[in-house]
């Protein structure tokens, strides 16, 4: 595996994305056709970066421990460090043009994007990773009980996991 | 509000020795460890601790959130960056982003070592097989999340633009949905698209008023 490649794979779709989950699309578009991940490599990171504490953004560093061992760790990380700096630019950059309507509306239309791109991905791993009527009810609980805001989203997981034991094992 | 700009040394002492940027970064360490469950409970723990230690005040702080959202990387991060260097330039943005995502990062890869080792084990297996949609489900309500703000503003806006706002949206999913698009091309297509349809179209004279604000 070329070390440089897959820094630079991490590096860019950090830099293109806005939002810890907002590199998902440029990862997935570019490691999967690679054969470096699979489909189940991308749901496990995710369900990992729900789990493990810090930023959910966090996920593709347990993406780039399933394809590369420490050394992916480690790379995966570098390449979420590095980006979040330009925030020091934006700000000063901010202050200087905020007061111009096209950049608010611009702003907005990003955000609208990156949330429209993290759906239609989601879409796709749902596609491929439910599979029978109790994955659906799982997934339909955890938006109607995560939407409360009320539970912390460690003990829904928790609860989804002993659901999962409950059901699969029996 | 002019603590806005509150010179850092007002904020945390800058003494000789590296007392504050230390303690800085065990305060930011217990974030990082404190903050199991997701960005969430990260920003709550944040918006906590900024509080009690009076780093910024609310106004600033909402704002530094709001520019962590429109350049590249973890929001997080960002916001994290964005006080740090607001407290101790450098190094504080170093001791801070540190404190956060190292540890942070550490237990990840453990969690996905030991799913590794496990996830042969049957009763891991049955476990993921309840973790793996309620992740998808979670990760749908985070973008059900993220949008509620933009959508009750164009909701203010009247319904033309409450309209335009929801046709973005599902024009965004469409343009993303085979994967064929760069995400870059969809982001840009989406911002150009608002700008366009949001000059055309005006808010209410009320909301008007507050967007000019």
């Amino acid at each position: 595996m070329d070390m440089l490649t897959f820094f630079w794979l991490f590096l860019k779709a950090s830099l293109l994305s806005i939002g810890g989950s907002g590199n998902l699309p440029f990862l997935h578009a570019d490691l999967i056709p690679m054969g470096w991940a699979k489909e189940a490599d991308f749901v496990n990171a995710m369900a990992v970066g729900q789990v493990s504490p810090g930023p959910s953004g966090l996920w593709s560093v347990s993406l780039g421990y399933l394809i590369f061992g420490w050394v992916g760790a480690g790379l995966a990380l570098a390449a979420l460090s590095l980006p979040p700096l330009l925030a020091i630019g934006v700000v000063y950059f901010y202050d200087r043009v905020q007061k111009y309507q096209a950049v608010q509306y611009f702003s907005r239309g990003l955000a609208l994007g990156v949330v429209g791109l993290g759906l239609a991905v989601t879409f796709s791993l749902a596609r491929s990773t439910i599979i029978d009527g109790f994955g659906l009810v799982i997934m339909v609980l955890t938006v109607l009980l995560a939407m409360g805001k009320k539970i912390p989203v460690i003990v829904i997981l928790i609860l989804a996991a002993a659901a999962g034991i409950i059901f699969y094992q029996s | 509000m002019d603590d806005v700009h509150l010179p850092p040394e007002k904020l945390i002492p800058m003494d000789g020795d590296d007392s504050g940027l230390w303690k800085l970064f065990l305060i930011w360490l217990g974030l990082g460890f404190q903050s199991f469950g997701g960005g969430a409970s990260t920003l709550i723990l944040i918006h906590q601790a900024n509080i009690k230690y009076g780093w910024m005040d609310e106004d600033a702080f909402v704002r530094a959130w709001a520019l962590s959202q429109i350049s590249p990387g973890i929001n997080l991060a960002k916001l994290t960056i964005i006080i740090g260097f607001h407290l101790r330039r450098w190094m504080g943005l170093l001791v801070c982003l540190a404190g956060l995502i190292l540890p942070s990062a550490l237990i990840t890869v453990l969690m996905t070592a030991g799913y590794a080792a496990l996830s042969s084990n049957p009763l891991m297996q049955a476990a993921m097989r309840g973790i793996q949609p309620a992740a998808i489900g979670l990760s749908f309500t985070m973008g059900f999340q993220m949008i509620q703000s933009i959508f009750s503003t164009a909701y203010r806006e009247g319904r033309a633009r409450f309209g335009v706002h929801f046709v973005l949206l599902v024009g965004g999913v469409a343009l993303a949905f085979n994967g064929t698009i760069s995400p870059i091309i969809v982001m840009l297509t989406v911002g150009a698209g608002t700008v366009v349809s949001l000059s055309i179209i005006p808010a209410n004279k009320a909301a008007a008023g507050l967007e000019a604000r």
